[in-house]
């Protein structure tokens, strides 16, 4: 018996990295899968239907249930398509994981509009519309697990990844807000910050890793020093279809870190000094008592170079 | 006159009106130059009209001001161009405009997604991008930008405000680290204030539905929000805007009324770790209950059946 017998799932981005290794998870444990992938390139230009359609035999071979899915995320009407293959295939949609993505670094000063708005077309607006859809369906069902990929690239802050932060952090923020809209439904929705070796992450070229460690710029996990060994996608995926079970049906609204055997919750921001004053502050008395308040001990994660 | 910021030339997109009004004179006050950008339109972003920011800019007596639109490309470039041709450079950015409309997630319009997500994330992303190659070559810039608790602590009803507040705190991150090293500091603000935004009937309504079914809201001690002036938030921009605040960067402070706080980011709490990486599901449901997920709260529990 699997976790999840007679449960429908649908992954976006299934066709290889951490979609992959999620999927095969979740139809081992007994789900019928949606393998969603549009099957292009990390910069998501190009498009085929072998990447979803080799993970659904390769589902099949092992005596699972799956089928493929080849459309964009991005597109709203598309996303409503992908939710109702679910419907149509399996009769519900239990779980749904975003994890479609696609990467086009740049320093901000150079980055253009058009590799904004691919980015956070992909990501941003590809979540919420999937979530849309399926939350409907699952609204209806009275039950429902949504698990985004976020990343510690906007929680955390990368320098390069201005567009693929902003859709990160914006991915984390909206698991919070549609967590209570969706709670009271028996629905939980949570959000997983993956580290993991997989064609995307090796994009980021050594040079760039090594330009930030030399300049001493804050960056994720790679350059903080955690050791580079089982980062495989296959060890984000147990987590993401943990919080489908029963056993994590009351988790909601949470956004865990997950890498190499490394399993974490991250805190929820915070309001952690406080200044006060009895009518309005001016600047001049901020700037007098902020380094002794707020700002004691704050590092700059990108000092300013020093003139000469 | 204050001289905090003398010499210095500002630009404050949504500064017609609540917050961005306040900031916007707020800066003057304090020595600056500064362009108003407002498109001037109802708080759904619907019905322009260029009232709000020459109104402003009557108001800030010395200084000139002019309006453009924020929400497209051009619009950001005209906007960072004025302060340059005007004034001759620009070292201030302040991005306030924003537009609301509220649905729950399962009610949700593409469209009411895509207006919300293009003025707030888009409009912001435009500005700071246009700015930033200014402020990179003079070696001097301070961007403020506006967050939001509701997608840091999580509004039921915001999933497009919420998912675009929290993409500006994103960006502001990310745009900290790329511009630091050149003198540029990139902070954000999540204010709390009574405005037209804030307090009207549908934002009353909404609080006493949450209260009826028990949806939590991260309100984190605030006042009723009719009592707060958003004229409270703007020393606290001028002080970021100004050479005292030349080490902060990449910070997020939550200003109401008279308090200002420095916002935690997200960091690992409780962690649980296995050193060959390969979890099973037997050892995460064993382990798990007890360690990461323990104490945990559902802030919106399902209605018993």
């Amino acid at each position: 018996m699997g976790r999840l017998d007679g449960k429908a799932a649908v992954v976006t981005g299934a066709g290889r990295g951490i979609g992959r290794a999620i999927a095969e998870l979740l139809a081992a444990e007994g789900a019928a899968v949606v393998v969603n992938d549009v099957g292009s390139e990390v910069d998501g230009r190009g498009a085929g239907t072998s990447v979803a359609d080799e993970v659904v035999a390769a589902i099949r071979e092992r005596g699972g249930r799956a089928v493929a899915s080849h459309e964009s995320v991005a597109d709203y009407a598309a996303a409503e398509r992908i939710v109702a293959t679910a419907v149509r295939e399996f009769g519900a949609i239990d779980v749904l994981v975003n994890n479609a993505g696609i990467l086009r670094d740049r320093m901000l000063f150079n980055m253009s509009e058009e590799e904004w708005d691919a980015v956070i077309a992909v990501h941003l607006k590809g979540t919420f519309n999937c979530t849309r859809h399926a939350a409907v369906q699952m609204r209806q069902q009275r039950r429902g697990r949504i698990i985004s990929i976020s990343s510690t690239s906007g929680v955390y802050g990368n320098s390069g990844q201005a567009n693929y932060g902003a859709a990160k952090d914006g991915i984390a923020g909206f698991t919070r807000v549609v967590s209570r809209d969706l709670g009271r439904y028996g629905i939980t929705v949570n959000a997983v910050c993956p580290g993991a070796l997989t064609r995307m992450s090796q994009t980021v070229p050594q040079s760039a890793r090594r330009t930030r460690n030399e300049r001493g710029l804050e960056t994720g996990f790679e350059e903080r020093g955690f050791p580079l060994r089982n980062f495989g996608p296959e060890n984000v995926a147990p987590w993401v279809v943990h919080l489908a079970t029963d056993a994590a049906q009351n988790v909601n609204g949470q956004t865990f870190l997950v890498m190499a055997g490394l399993v974490a919750l991250l805190g929820y921001p915070a309001p952690v000094r406080t200044i006060q004053k009895d009518g309005r502050w001016t600047p001049e008395e901020i700037a007098t008592i902020f380094p002794h308040t707020l700002g004691m001990d704050l590092a700059n994660p990108a000092p300013p170079e020093r003139t000469r | 006159m204050g001289d905090m910021l003398a010499g210095r030339v500002a630009v404050v997109t949504g500064g017609g009106r609540g917050i961005g009004r306040g900031v916007a004179r707020a800066l003057a006050a304090a020595g600056a130059k500064v362009v108003v950008n407002d498109y001037g339109v109802a708080v759904d972003g619907r019905a322009p009209s260029s009232g709000p920011a020459f109104d402003v800019v009557a108001e800030i007596e010395r200084d000139g001001g002019e309006a453009v639109a924020v929400a497209d490309w051009e619009g950001a470039g005209r906007i960072v161009d004025t302060a340059r041709s005007r004034f001759g450079r620009i070292d201030i950015l302040v991005t306030c405009a924003g537009i609301l409309r509220d649905r729950m997630v399962f009610n949700m319009s593409e469209e009411e997604w895509d207006a919300v997500l293009a003025v707030h994330l888009k409009g912001t992303f435009a500005c700071v991008r246009h700015a930033c190659t200014h402020m990179r070559e003079q070696r001097w810039g301070r961007i403020i930008t506006f967050s939001s608790g509701s997608g840091l602590f999580g509004n039921p009803g915001q999933a497009n405000y919420g998912a675009a507040k929290s993409a500006i705190g994103g960006l502001t991150k990310v745009a900290a680290r790329d511009l630091g090293k050149y003198g540029v500091t990139v902070n954000a603000i999540c204010p709390v204030a009574g405005t037209r935004m804030t307090v009207n009937e549908e934002v009353r309504r909404a609080r006493e539905v949450r209260k009826e079914r028990g949806i939590q809201r991260e309100d984190r001690g605030v006042a009723q929000i009719e009592e707060l002036d958003p004229d409270d938030v703007a020393p606290m921009v001028v002080f970021l805007a100004s050479e005292h605040a030349r080490g902060v960067n990449g910070q997020f402070f939550l200003c109401f009324g008279s308090t200002v706080a420095l916002v935690s980011q997200p960091r690992p709490v409780k962690a649980l770790y296995k050193a060959d990486g390969n979890w099973t599901l037997d050892e995460l449901d064993r382990l798990a209950p007890t360690t990461v997920l323990e104490g945990l709260v559902n802030p919106a529990p399902p209605k018993e059946a």
